[in-house]
């Protein structure tokens, strides 16, 4: 796989004619020259296979070692359960795999897999259900038996659940524990208001989960044709689409739902700056997060807010904001912005920080200048071409190994990413101007829209470094004021009046 | 059970376990370096070890292995500067600054114990001399900031398709890595070798702060970090092993540059140094380049081999308790063996039967006994000494002093009984696939060559698996009785603490430590 050519001469030329140590040696790394590396992506339709049920499957075989890999996505989330049902799907997928099977105990299925020295695992997020294997070939026969009879006929244990929902309650209660754990979940409320992907499970949505609802959940939901499924490592391809065609033919729920819409959010955010009081003793450090809505992944504009997000605060220790908040001010040990493009709806912009509770309001405005500066100047050439040829030239880290082609084409074609994604990519980012990066700031970065969320020790970040008096959040706030986030309960998830 | 073939429990036996086929080569100065090269993806994993870390430091400056492998992104002579004179005399002026600067706040903290002011930290407090110091400190490093070519060195890595550049320190060893291109091979030796020539530790003071809020990040803000540290701080007596890794507040306010300096000088010469190269490369011209360039580096003194200061012999139980906004836990920690040790395996194979889904600590404490809602074991094998640990966090409606009572008595067992043919059999199983999967990535062998390295012998990678499918019931029933005993072992609770405020059981003022 990935035949590429290396220009051997180029090479030979630029190191033999080193005599001395001194020698040979540029003076700087820019003086280097290397050999051209001509790469070509691998093609997804080298790889791909319809199964008979209507399945796909993306084949990559490596035989260095004596393991495979599967991992097989479908469509069944949180997104198809109501609140007061949350933490279905998470509870239904990982009972699949804890409760046991129609023919197996659930000891006798650890046990089994144990002795094996296979791994299985079943879970479900937001907006897909994955379940695996990964095992030695010389095991793959009962691996692949057992991954399937966890599919197709699993027995949810009551006693497994039982085990499995104290567990989830006594971390219910724990949720306000973590600094980081706040700041994420309000900022997603913040951000996306009322959706499905800020529903938190309670102690009542917990406790309404029965065998029975877990079993209507896999029987709506487990539908063999609208599988994805990704292979890698020691196996012969042909022999798998066998296996594969006859797991995937008979044994299901008779009569899976339709999956349904995927609903994007509707919530119109409100910009200003909320507080977060969680102070803690002795804890001299809260986490800050600025944010708005971002683009979808699927965006026009995509190539270019990527590379001006590097410029700005997604490029590590190159980009802005972490040189000025790190580098320059040691104000923080980690510093970024990030635009999560969204898969089926609009992502989010957010920068952040974890700052000294004094230091905090002086961070969240150096971060707020060069939001602002990436719309009033051009990038210089140095900025854009870092950031451009590093998305050129990791581009074959992408498909490193057998597991990350099969696992990503597949990904690719569950979520419904452009067909020429890979193969354009480097040609697209190396179109980005610096226009373009202009352009791309002043669209889609929105410094008036943005929510400002400080999670801490509210009295000391609004008291502030006596040495930099010019710095506060109430000058970040502006007229609307500082709007107090209280902590909600964290087991009902209610929210007490502030 | 039955529905298993019989020839299964052969499985360790049928596949040989994969050797690492490193090919090894020395520098005149004593640069050692340790070459896989692999077919696949054109891209070469790269890092290098000094075989020093935390165990080395000593107190007053702990935390500085640390903080100097920060200041190892900061630059160099050729990289990082636009004039490298002008930049070099800055930082030692900065570095005289800083010390007067010292000097007038010990004056103030002096006044503030005393009752005199009320904040060592208040602009107001502070003598002319004082304010005029901070000044001038502050024109300087705005001087510097103009003359500084920002993180040079990590933009060069960066556009030229350098990925994953980071640093580690741990108490026995400090790593540098990165992915490279396979064509772009010569950068990893220019950068790496030139910034063990001659780093400059430029933005030193800036790097600190850095570093003291990586400090809160890690340790200050998390709900059990202060905890965890001093349970590792107590159990280690007089073991350097006994100080964090990222050191005391204290010292990361002190530490000045020059002893930043002086570890490099001790620890960071040719002869300490191991490098690793995983990928797609030509064994030849690897040869040629490391010559070319790692070549340069002289040869220094040899620095002690080991540390002096060793653990003591344990003599009494020890215990913590401590309250956080966390489940309720318990931790027994005995010391036992460091890496390599012919004791390790039989350890490690003791903890992988007590772990996982059919693992003795989850059918036992989670499944039957219903008092923890997940245990663990682990072994934590250094370069001069080691310990097992076993843990678990209570279930609703238990304290921790009855998941400790269980986690025992488990032990007990495992000291009392041999363990079973097939039991044995499987967590053998387990090892050896996790063998093979722990070869998957090129980047994570470059790591495991390093550290076996530092550690003693990157050959105990090819060793390990016959180690660990050698191991008995018998062994295992001798290490159980040979380590768990009471007065070798160390004891925390952890009790739930809901929001902020004082520990319950008295008033007792808290002392305060540093800043």
């Amino acid at each position: 796989m990935n035949r590429r050519q290396w220009l051997q001469a180029v090479a030979a030329g630029a190191v033999s004619t080193v005599a001395g140590a001194q020698e040979g040696i540029p003076d700087h790394p820019e003086d280097l020259a290397y050999p051209a590396l001509s790469y070509d992506p691998p093609d997804p339709a080298r790889f791909r296979h319809e199964l008979d049920s209507g399945a796909v499957a993306y084949l990559v075989e490596d035989r260095q070692l004596p393991l495979v890999t599967l991992s097989l996505t479908l469509r069944a989330g949180t997104y198809q359960v109501s609140g007061e049902s949350a933490g279905l799907a998470g509870f239904a997928a990982s009972q699949m795999r804890a409760g046991g099977t129609a023919s197996r105990t659930a000891q006798e299925f650890d046990e089994e897999a144990a002795f094996l020295a296979t791994q299985i695992g079943c879970g479900a997020g937001a907006t897909s259900m994955d379940a695996s294997v990964d095992c030695l070939a010389s095991n793959l026969d009962g691996s692949l038996e057992m991954l399937f009879d966890m599919l197709k006929n699993p027995a949810f244990d009551p006693e497994r659940l039982e085990i499995a929902r104290a567990r989830a309650l006594q971390g219910l209660a724990r949720r306000n524990d973590r600094l980081e754990g706040i700041r994420s979940r309000e900022f997603r409320r913040l951000t996306y208001g009322d959706h499905f992907t800020t529903v938190q499970s309670t102690k009542a949505s917990i406790e309404s989960i029965t065998p029975d609802e877990m079993r209507r959940f896999h029987a709506e939901r487990l539908d063999p044709r609208g599988m994805h499924i990704a292979v890698a490592g020691d196996f012969d391809t042909n022999d798998m689409v066998g296996r594969l065609n006859a797991a995937l033919s008979g044994g299901w729920p008779a009569n899976p739902l339709a999956p349904g819409e995927i609903p994007a959010p509707t919530h119109d955010p409100e910009p200003g700056v909320y507080m977060v009081d969680k102070s803690s003793r002795d804890v001299n450090q809260s986490h800050v997060t600025l944010g708005h809505l971002g683009i979808s992944r699927s965006h026009p504009d995509k190539f270019k807010v990527q590379i001006m997000n590097s410029v700005l605060g997604g490029g590590g220790f190159t980009s802005r904001i972490m040189v000025r908040v790190r580098s320059d001010e040691g104000l923080a040990y980690s510093a970024y912005s990030r635009f999560a493009p969204g898969t089926y709806y609009r992502g989010t912009f957010s920068a952040g920080f974890q700052s000294r509770n004094a230091t905090c309001a002086q961070a969240a405005a150096i971060v707020i200048e060069e939001i602002e500066r990436m719309q009033n100047d051009k990038v210089s050439t140095l900025e854009l071409d870092t950031a451009k040829n590093y998305q050129v030239e990791i581009f074959p880290r992408f498909f490193a190994t057998a597991g990350q082609i099969a696992g990503t084409f597949a990904q690719d074609e569950f979520t419904g990413r452009e067909k020429d994604y890979w193969k354009t990519y480097r040609e697209r980012v190396g179109d980005v101007s610096a226009d373009d990066v202009l352009d791309a700031a002043q669209r889609h970065l929105r410094p008036e829209e943005l929510v400002v969320l400080a999670v801490g020790d509210k009295q000391a970040m609004l008291a502030g470094n006596p040495d930099r008096p010019e710095y506060s959040f109430e000058r970040l706030a502006g007229d609307r004021g500082i709007g107090e986030i209280p902590l909600p309960d964290p087991v009902t998830m209610e929210y007490p009046e502030s | 059970m039955t529905r298993l073939p019989l020839l299964l429990v052969a499985l360790a036996v049928t596949l040989p376990a994969q050797r690492v086929d490193v090919q090894e080569f020395a520098l005149d100065n004593g640069m050692r370096f340790l070459l896989l090269p692999q077919e696949g993806d054109p891209n070469v994993a790269a890092g290098w070890v000094s075989k020093f870390g935390s165990v080395n430091e000593r107190p007053g400056v702990t935390g500085v292995a640390h903080l100097f492998e920060h200041m190892m992104f900061k630059g160099t002579h050729k990289i990082g500067s636009k004039d490298i004179g002008r930049d070099l005399q800055i930082i030692e002026e900065l570095d005289a600054l800083r010390g007067q600067i010292q000097a007038e706040r010990a004056t103030l903290l002096e006044k503030q114990r005393r009752g005199l002011i009320e904040d060592a930290d208040d602009p107001e407090a502070r003598s002319p001399e004082h304010g005029a110091l901070l000044k001038r400190f502050e024109a300087l490093i705005e001087e510097q900031r103009e003359l500084i070519v920002k993180d040079e060195f990590s933009r060069i890595y960066t556009t030229n398709g350098g990925s994953g550049m980071n640093a580690g320190t741990s108490n026995d060893y400090t790593i540098y890595f990165i992915n490279v291109p396979a064509n772009k091979l010569e950068l990893w030796f220019w950068m790496e070798a030139d910034r063990l020539l001659n780093p400059v530790f430029r933005q030193f003071y800036s790097e600190r702060d850095v570093v003291k809020e990586e400090r809160r990040l890690r340790v200050d803000s998390t709900p059990t970090g202060k905890l965890d540290e001093q349970f590792e701080s107590m159990f280690w007596q007089s073991s350097p092993y006994s100080w964090p890794v990222i050191g005391w507040p204290s010292d990361l306010n002190a530490i000045t540059r020059d002893e930043a300096m002086e570890f490099f000088e001790r620890y960071y010469s040719p002869n300490n140094l191991v490098a690793a190269l995983v990928g797609d490369f030509d064994v030849d011209r690897v040869k040629e380049l490391a010559e070319r360039y790692f070549g340069r580096l002289e040869r220094g003194s040899e620095p002690p081999q080991g540390v002096r200061t060793r653990e003591v012999p344990q003599q009494a139980e020890q215990r913590l308790t401590g309250h956080a906004e966390t489940r309720p836990a318990a931790l027994v920690r005995f010391h036992t063996v460091p890496d390599a040790h012919v004791d390790e395996p039989p350890l490690i194979v003791l903890s992988s039967l007590l772990n996982g889904r059919t693992g003795r600590l989850y059918k036992s404490l989670v499944l039957e006994q219903r008092v923890a809602v997940q245990a663990r074991a682990g072994v934590d094998g250094r370069k001069y000494d080691g310990s097992f640990q076993i843990s678990g966090v209570a279930a609703p409606g238990s304290a921790p002093e009855d998941v400790e009572r269980a986690l025992l008595a488990e032990l007990r067992v495992l000291a009392d009984e041999p363990v079973g043919a097939r039991e044995l059999q499987k967590v053998k199983n387990q090892q050896l696939a996790g063998d093979f999967r722990k070869l998957r990535s090129k980047f994570g062998l470059m790591v495991q060559l390093l550290v076996y390295e530092a550690l003693g012998d990157w050959r105990n990678i090819n060793v390990f698996s016959d180690r660990i499918q050698a191991v008995t019931a018998d062994d295992i029933q001798r290490v159980a009785r040979k380590y768990f005993d009471a007065t070798n072992r160390t004891v925390a609770h952890y009790h739930t603490q809901e929001g902020a405020g004082p520990p319950p059981g008295g008033p007792g003022q808290r002392p305060r430590g540093g800043q």
